[in-house]
């Protein structure tokens, strides 16, 4: 298969449809418009029909985990996501209404719920051994990031609102205040940075996102 | 008063894998990894059975009762992206990616020029005036020197000295305040779930679970 | 050796299992015994009431749901709150989900905490659910301009020219707010991006406390309001007037954080001491 097919087509492919969904912005005509909101279902399908890859490449570091570790430990590790596997899609399927049946709904709320709830919360132990080990005062902008992180933090919690009223207005100021200062001009700093990534790729400079190793 | 059964069921399963999460605070365990493993499986299972569903209603659907057969373009270029798991044709994998980040950059970049940067900019100048009282002026003030200090702290191409220097410097403050603020809502966000938790097994899995309270 | 045995050492080098458990002692306490401390409302949340508040009656609410089951407990008190304060007014709501727990969080919420029926809604006629669709930014940026471009049925499979809310509601111009809930903090620019920007849609939000930080400039001259966290979520049910939740677990979150507060000094104690005293 030609050059042009494999390595230039993806790039025209990518400024075609990019033109597409960028000039209805400038040219709102009906016509422009429908071709956008059908280019935005094309991505959303795309996205869809692809989840199998994760299935795969998931496997895949499976296979080799379970290469790594052959002991009773190692064959749970590799069996545990097939079981939720079969365990979900099999009661989606068995039952009526899909995941919406009360048997699917059981099974995520009392496994999924309850798990992923306790990873995202973990955290919270790092974030106190963080203070303890790392946050120490050295300088100014580490005394700015503590004073900062410290009034606002203490904004939230209502028994020092309550034991200090002025925390809620002073917290309040940090937040509306100097935060977004530094936030508005980070923000403009990522959006430029954004609009010059964004163009290069319709312009076909950035190869790297569509490299396929 | 007992619960039913599957209520019961339900918070012991629910409790079981809280727990194989806390386990990780003591040391890495092979309790918590057959949970981290099976949680995974679990994340695959639903984004399977959503996708497809996402597919067969955003795709199959209309194509069958109205016609779209241009929808059928997306799906076929779909399976496309599983040929990059062939070295020999993996390049066909291109076509998908490309699609997705024409439609992505395009959607993307003049929502940024506008809303990221120009919005931003305004804003930074027009705080200043939006009111006339004293205070609501001098945060105006605060936050443009602030957004302005900032950005100078994002140019690099030239060495942060003299006038420059002193402007990056304050806008590093301004920056260590926000992601001071931003660590410390972390933190919380962090202190909430882990209530919630505990708010869980305390009150539904130890005292109605296993005290019939 | 020396350097192990000063106090300033010592208040560097405790155990972090002994953290740990601290925290979960800290965190425990006010759930078995609660504190009763009353809170304080803010502006921002004023205005997110306002903002839905203001609308006169028959307008239509789009609300992008993108919440996660596994941010529940920070978000539940937001969500419940607003699902109560549509729900009192004469408004007609469109729930659409961009998140896989969407449909399932709205399930559970509309079968067991917040019934649309005990406020007389009717679905289809008062509110639609239009179930889960992964849009990502092109998606959402479709569904502004045709939202049929993207849903060709609701959450239950029946097609949306079926469905009598439907029947007059298929972009931007037919939406007179957009709820905008989101958990991963850079969204906040996708909607400001495929929704203000173009439109100038009246837009508020709803994220995690950690996102309230970098949403922020944006309000409100951009985002009308947000609720960020479970405490902005506490106090919409002061102001809209519609008890739940998020008192409790704002009550229950009020010892946790001495912990932080006491790692923190001992941690800086530990450090200054040392290098004050030239250990």
């Amino acid at each position: 298969m030609s050059e042009f097919v494999r390595r230039e087509l993806p790039l025209v492919l990518i400024f075609i449809c990019g033109i597409a969904v960028l000039v209805p912005f400038f040219f709102p005509h009906p016509f422009l418009n429908a071709v956008k909101a059908e280019l935005g279902n094309w991505a959303v399908i795309i996205r869809n029909v692809t989840i199998f890859l994760g299935l795969i490449y998931m496997s895949f570091s499976q296979w080799r985990s379970l290469q790594r570790d052959k002991s009773m430990g190692g064959y749970i590790y590799f069996v545990a996501p097939y079981l939720a596997l079969v365990l979900f899609v099999g009661t989606a399927l068995a039952f009526p209404g899909y995941i919406n049946s009360a048997q699917y709904q059981w099974l995520y709320q009392n496994v999924y719920r309850a798990q992923v709830s306790m990873y995202v919360s973990l955290p919270l132990f790092y974030c106190y051994s963080a203070a303890y080990r790392a946050f120490t005062v050295r300088s100014i902008e580490a005394f700015a990031l503590m004073l900062g992180g410290m009034l606002y933090t203490l904004r939230q919690i209502p028994l020092f609102t309550y034991l200090f009223p002025v925390l809620l207005p002073i917290g309040e100021w940090i937040m509306l205040v100097p935060n977004v200062g530094g936030g508005r001009g980070a923000t403009i700093a990522v959006g430029l940075a954004a609009i010059v990534v964004g163009l290069r790729t319709l312009a076909g400079r950035e190869v790297t996102t569509i490299e396929v190793r | 008063m007992a619960l039913p059964f599957w209520d019961l069921l339900g918070l012991w399963v629910a409790a079981f894998f809280s727990f194989s999460v806390l386990s990780f605070l003591w040391k890495d365990n092979l309790y918590y990894k057959f949970g981290q493993q099976f949680v995974v499986g679990v994340v695959v299972a639903h984004n399977i059975l959503t996708s497809m569903q996402a597919v067969y209603n955003n795709g199959v659907v209309p194509i069958m009762t109205k016609g779209q057969i241009t929808l059928i373009v997306p799906i076929l270029v779909g399976i496309l992206a599983y040929t990059r798991l062939s070295r020999d044709i993996s390049w066909a994998s291109k076509y998908p990616v490309a699609i997705m980040i024409g439609v992505g950059t395009g959607s993307m970049v003049v929502g940024t020029l506008r809303g990221q940067i120009i919005g931003q900019v305004s804003m930074a100048i027009t705080d200043v005036f939006k009111s006339s009282a004293p205070m609501d002026m001098l945060n105006g003030l605060i936050i443009f020197v602030g957004t302005v200090a900032s950005l100078t702290f994002f140019v690099f191409t030239r060495e942060h000295r003299g006038a420059l220097g002193g402007s990056a410097k304050l806008g590093r403050i301004f920056l260590m305040i926000s992601l001071g603020a931003n660590w410390a809502a972390e933190t919380v966000w962090y202190l909430t779930q882990m209530t919630g938790r505990v708010m869980f097994l305390y009150n539904e899995w130890l005292l109605k679970g296993i005290l019939g309270g | 050796m020396s350097g192990d045995n000063t106090i300033w050492d010592k208040m560097g080098s405790i155990d972090y299992r002994y953290v740990y458990a601290i925290t979960i002692v800290l965190i425990l306490i006010p759930v078995i015994r609660p504190l009763g401390i009353p809170m304080k409302t803010t502006k921002i949340t004023v205005d997110y009431f306002n903002a839905i508040d203001n609308l006169p009656a028959g307008s239509i609410v789009a609300v992008s749901m993108g919440g996660g089951m596994g941010t529940l407990d920070e978000l539940e008190s937001a969500f419940l709150a607003t699902w109560r304060v549509l729900f009192q007014r004469d408004l007609k709501v469109v729930f659409y989900s961009t998140t896989a727990d969407g449909p399932i969080i709205l399930d559970y919420h509309f079968k067991e905490k917040v019934k649309p029926e005990n406020y007389g809604k009717e679905y289809g006629v008062d509110y639609v659910r239009l179930g889960y669709n992964p849009l990502g930014e092109p998606g959402e940026a479709s569904f502004a301009l045709s939202i049929r471009s993207v849903y060709s049925t609701d959450y239950q499979g029946t097609p949306l020219d079926d469905i009598p809310l439907m029947q007059n509601i298929d972009s931007h111009e037919d939406i007179d707010l957009l709820i905008y809930i989101y958990t991963a903090c850079t969204s906040v620019e996708i909607v400001v991006r495929q929704w203000i920007v173009p439109y100038n849609q009246p837009s508020v939000g709803i994220t995690l406390g950690c996102c309230g930080p970098m949403a922020s400039p944006y309000y409100p001259g951009q985002l009308l309001s947000f609720l960020s966290g479970s405490g902005p979520g506490a106090e919409l049910e002061i102001v809209g007037n519609v008890p739940g939740p998020g008192a409790l677990i704002n009550d229950a979150k009020n010892l946790g954080i001495i912990g932080l507060l006491i790692f923190l000094v001992l941690g800086n104690a530990s450090y200054w001491g040392k290098r004050l005293t030239g250990g």
